[in-house]
């Protein structure tokens, strides 16, 4: 009776316990986010009042009306920055798609001598630092002439985001049966038809998820832009956040309003495919 | 409908000979099964023959084509996988049609090419799920619908049933032979399990590393095994295998006992051999079949039974070999007891001990 | 006529060779070659002056760079490990809920949609002495009336620049994690409690074995993104107080850009590139080996 009783008693501690540790990891997890949320519909002043208001009693939509009023009163080009970034992010992950697709599929259909080797080669390019890369590039696109242009950033992203678009793909080809292409071709499918109208549709939900991917990659890479972009002709937000800030001044609440038109597309995307992007990570890591 | 021939066919992965150089004729509407351990290169073959690989060497031909090295869509034939490679994201009606909507059918002609199919397996009202919806034996018969649509001048099969268990296994045996008979057409079907071979084949072809150990109807392979490898393989229980010495016309096992050089056999003095008896033809006195022409008898202790209903299976040894004997008519045996069993040596076989090779004349 | 057909395979991998040869390859080739050069932004000349290894040697022989160097490796193991027990807490904490896990499992998310840049703005802002939301909440309680110097005293700096690393990463591992924890098969877990394992020894010796590769694949994918700390640091500090956050990344940034010594940044640069292709050869070996232990090869 009483070795039960303890038990139960026990188990219900535990339960407390972990419950309480949830809820303080999820609050460190949300609570920043949140705040810059908050922050967005909040003028600067407030932002910065010392002693700090806590509960705020002047929300409004100031800072985004101030966005998308344009550089007219010194302000930030916000919708030339948010067009850029699309413009880029998008293209560059078409290409990274169509691009990662190829190579995936020969990661995991063909078998051939020094594939890991290769596989690993790929991924390493990935690795280089992006601030060490941006020093040649910038020399070589400043000869070239395609420093601060869409053309040379979505060239760069193309080649970020390209190794990780063929890991992701890689593995949720390989979770499509060999036999389905087989099949298709008995079926009187040329290999092209079969990859087509049977292995990609098959995998389509996972190569999207790839696509989201390398979208955020691009969406929110910095350290090359802020190098390879110069003027509003190609600067993306990340790097347009930094015109919020000048030497002594800071604009809270006009970088917390362009946080959050950076983060709602990113959110909107990763929720979509949220469950196949940690299956393809997965999958192709582990079972190799 | 076509016959098919393999020449000297061949197949390399690089150094690796895994096929070498099989020969074979298949004629119309026979249905021609390939079996054999794991790694003895009848998927390969079939695959070949279907032309998801490619040969190496010889030549292949359906029909009075020579396809070594059309591509699959080209030879007209159809396969069923062993998993059945359903396209998953298509509807069991569009996985019916996608063959012929591939060849550029029109609509009214694909969906009574479908409509028959399905009828032909049950499937009408299935049409509309899609794969992941149906259970194993329908995914089976989807797999065998979407071959048969086409009406291909053969049929492939590559271990088609061992995803299903046992008892559906038996019953997609049956419908498989009758689909047969329905449709006409030459089917190669690939199977390890020699009960599958034995039941469906109108040939059986034996494969053993990469070469075609024997062939011939399943009764054929079941009385004249041509080598110890095909007496193992084919019939349960596996054939009984005694090694022992000719002498004076007697087979001599190491204990002493002997038994005499079968009928339609002949050997060398001193030659060693492996003397070959299924459990069939080593039944106790008593609980067997009237004996025929040609009997021996000798005892065994019987070490375990197990009863299957109509007969049982007894286990004893005979010089250190284990031997496996059917006792008709089954009463209780007790472990340790000692019977007088019968061998019908006109059923018994003798082997070379060395090369395993059939000693019949 | 002379006709070699490339293997499929090659075909297929070759537009993403080319894309990485021509964006990443050749501009590494040039920095390498730079790198024995005293090229400097604005005298293009001296670019084709051969300096050899002087400024490795420079770089070897600069305690900045050494500081720079040993921060760095600092900074990575003990983000990357505290990333690894807080993703794992994490996922287990997630594992053992009974109702909403998918909607944890999205909150987990959250961190990882978020800019660097973003994530290095969020955390000057919280972490400011002044203003910022740490300070002022602990004022607030009353927990202290001092003002805490988080991003100005050098080892609080670290502090706070690991907690935004950690921020923004537990969750790759706590995901992937999780993933792992949902594909364990459950007879083995029954099999153990049965035998009388208590829940440390189950987990112990079933539950990590069995996650381990996870673990790795999150290793594997962290170490190649593991430069994205440049952006947090470059905003919340940009190496400062007087270079006392200074990581290589931040001191190849300033070298380059700032002073323009292009090849002697480039040199620098160099190292890094090593430091990072070591890390995740490393952990791509971790994961195949891993794996090869669970039976998954192949």
């Amino acid at each position: 009776m009483d070795a039960n009783r303890s038990h139960r008693l026990r188990a219900h501690g535990l339960k407390l316990a972990h419950l309480m540790t949830l809820f303080v990891a999820m609050s460190i997890i949300c609570l920043p986010g949140l705040w810059i949320v908050l922050n967005s519909f909040r003028p600067t002043v407030e932002i910065m009042a010392k002693p700090p208001i806590w509960i705020p009693n002047d929300l409004n939509f100031d800072n985004y009306r101030a966005m998308f009023a344009g550089a007219g009163e010194g302000g930030v080009p916000v919708v030339t920055y948010f067009m850029n970034s699309l413009i880029i992010s998008v293209t560059s992950t078409a290409i990274a798609i169509l691009v990662g697709m190829a190579g995936g599929y020969a990661f995991a259909r063909y078998r051939f001598r020094g594939k890991s080797a290769i596989f690993v080669g790929l991924m390493v390019t990935r690795a280089v630092p992006g601030v060490a890369l941006s020093l040649p590039l910038f020399i070589v696109y400043a000869r070239i002439g395609i420093i601060d242009t869409h053309f040379g950033m979505i060239l760069t992203y193309v080649a970020m985001n390209v190794p990780f678009t063929i890991w992701l793909i890689d593995g949720f080809f390989r979770q499509v049966p060999k036999e389905l292409a087989e099949a298709a071709e008995i079926d009187g499918c040329t290999r092209w038809q079969a990859f087509w109208r049977v292995e990609f549709p098959v995998a389509r939900a996972g190569i999207a998820s790839a696509g989201i991917f390398a979208f955020l990659t691009s969406w929110n890479e910095y350290a090359l832009a802020s190098q390879l972009t110069r003027s509003v002709t190609s600067k993306t937000m990340p790097v347009g956040l930094l015109d919020f800030t000048s030497e002594f001044t800071l604009n809270w609440g006009g970088m917390c309003a362009l946080a959050v038109l950076m983060i709602i597309p990113a959110l909107v995307l990763t929720f979509l495919v949220q469950k196949h992007l940690i299956a393809g990570l997965t999958f192709g890591g582990v079972k190799g | 409908m076509a016959e098919v021939h393999l020449e000297k066919v061949v197949k390399k992965y690089g150094e690796l000979e895994v096929v070498h150089g099989i020969d074979l004729d298949i004629g119309h509407n026979e249905f021609v099964v390939f079996v054999g351990p794991s790694g003895c290169g009848k998927s390969t073959t079939l695959r070949m023959i279907a032309g998801l690989e490619n040969i190496s060497g010889g030549n292949i031909r359906i029909g009075d084509r020579v396809v070594n090295d059309l591509p699959p869509r080209a030879r007209n034939i159809s396969m069923v996988f062993q998993n059945y490679a359903l396209y998953p994201h298509m509807s069991v009606r569009e996985n019916l049609g996608f063959s012929l909507k591939i060849a550029g059918k029109d609509k009214a002609e694909i969906e009574a090419a479908v409509d028959e199919a399905a009828a032909i397996l049950s499937l009408t009202p299935l049409l509309d799920r899609k794969p992941g919806e149906l259970s194993g034996g329908q995914r089976q018969r989807v797999a065998m619908g979407r071959a048969i649509v086409r009406h291909p001048d053969v049929f492939l099969f590559d271990e088609p049933l061992s995803n299903l268990d046992a008892k559906l296994r038996t019953q997609m045996r049956v419908e498989i032979k009758k689909l047969h008979r329905k449709i006409k057409t030459t089917i190669i079907y690939v199977t390890h399990d020699q009960v599958e071979a034995m039941t469906l084949a109108d040939r059986i072809v034996i494969m053993r590393n990469g070469s075609i150990e024997q062939q011939g109807t399943p009764l054929e392979v079941f009385a004249n095994p041509v080598s110890t490898f095909v007496a193992t393989f084919i019939g349960s229980p596996p054939m009984n295998l005694i090694d022992g010495v000719v002498k004076g016309g007697q087979v001599v096992f190491s204990d002493g006992t002997s038994l005499p050089v079968p009928p339609r056999y002949s050997a060398a003095e001193g030659q060693r051999v492996q003397y070959g008896v299924r459990a069939d033809n080593i039944m106790p006195i008593g609980h067997a079949l009237p004996p025929e022409e040609h009997m021996a008898e000798l005892d065994m202790t019987v070490s375990l039974s197990e009863p299957l209903g109509t007969e049982t299976i007894l286990f004893g040894e005979i010089s250190d070999t284990e031997i496996q004997a059917k006792m008709l008519n089954p009463r209780p045996v007790e472990p340790g007891e000692t019977m007088r069993f019968q061998i019908t040596l006109d059923k018994c076989h003798l082997f070379d001990a060395e090369s395993g090779v059939s000693l019949r004349t | 006529m002379f006709r070699y057909k490339l293997p499929p395979w090659l075909l297929l991998l070759l537009p993403a060779i080319i894309v990485l040869a021509a964006v990443v390859m050749l501009p590494l080739l040039l920095s390498l070659y730079s790198s024995f050069t005293p090229y400097r932004l604005t005298r293009p000349d001296s670019l084709f002056k051969w300096i050899g290894t002087y400024n490795y040697e420079k770089a070897l022989t600069d305690s900045k760079f050494w500081a720079a160097f040993g921060r760095t490796i600092v900074l990575l193991t003990i983000a990357l490990n505290l990333e690894m027990l807080l993703g794992l807490g994490l996922a287990l904490l997630v594992s053992k809920v009974t109702r909403g896990q998918r909607a944890l499992r999205t909150m987990m998310m959250f961190p990882m949609m978020f800019s660097p840049v973003l994530v290095g703005f969020q955390f000057k802002f919280i972490f400011n002495d002044n203003v910022g939301l740490v300070n002022n909440a602990l004022q607030s309680l009353g927990i202290t009336d001092q003002v805490i110097p988080w991003l100005v005293d050098g080892k609080l700096a670290m502090f706070s620049i690991i907690f935004a690393e950690v921020w923004t990463s537990t969750s790759v591992f706590a995901i992937l994690i999780l993933a792992g924890l949902y594909a364990i098969p459950k007879d083995p877990l029954e099999a153990a409690k049965v035998d009388g394992c208590t829940s440390w020894q189950t987990f112990r010796h079933i539950t990590l074995p069995f996650i381990m590769p996870f673990i790795y694949i999150a290793m594997a994918i962290r170490s190649l993104d593991v430069a994205r700390a440049y952006d947090i640091v470059q905003i919340m500090t940009n190496g400062g107080p007087a270079r006392r956050t200074e990581l290589l990344w931040t001191l190849i940034g300033r070298t380059g850009y700032v002073d323009a010594k292009m090849g002697y940044a480039n040199a620098m640069g160099y190292t890094s590139i090593f430091l990072a292709i070591f890390f995740t050869v490393y952990f791509f070996r971790k994961l195949t080996s891993a794996r090869n232990e669970l039976g998954m090869g192949g």
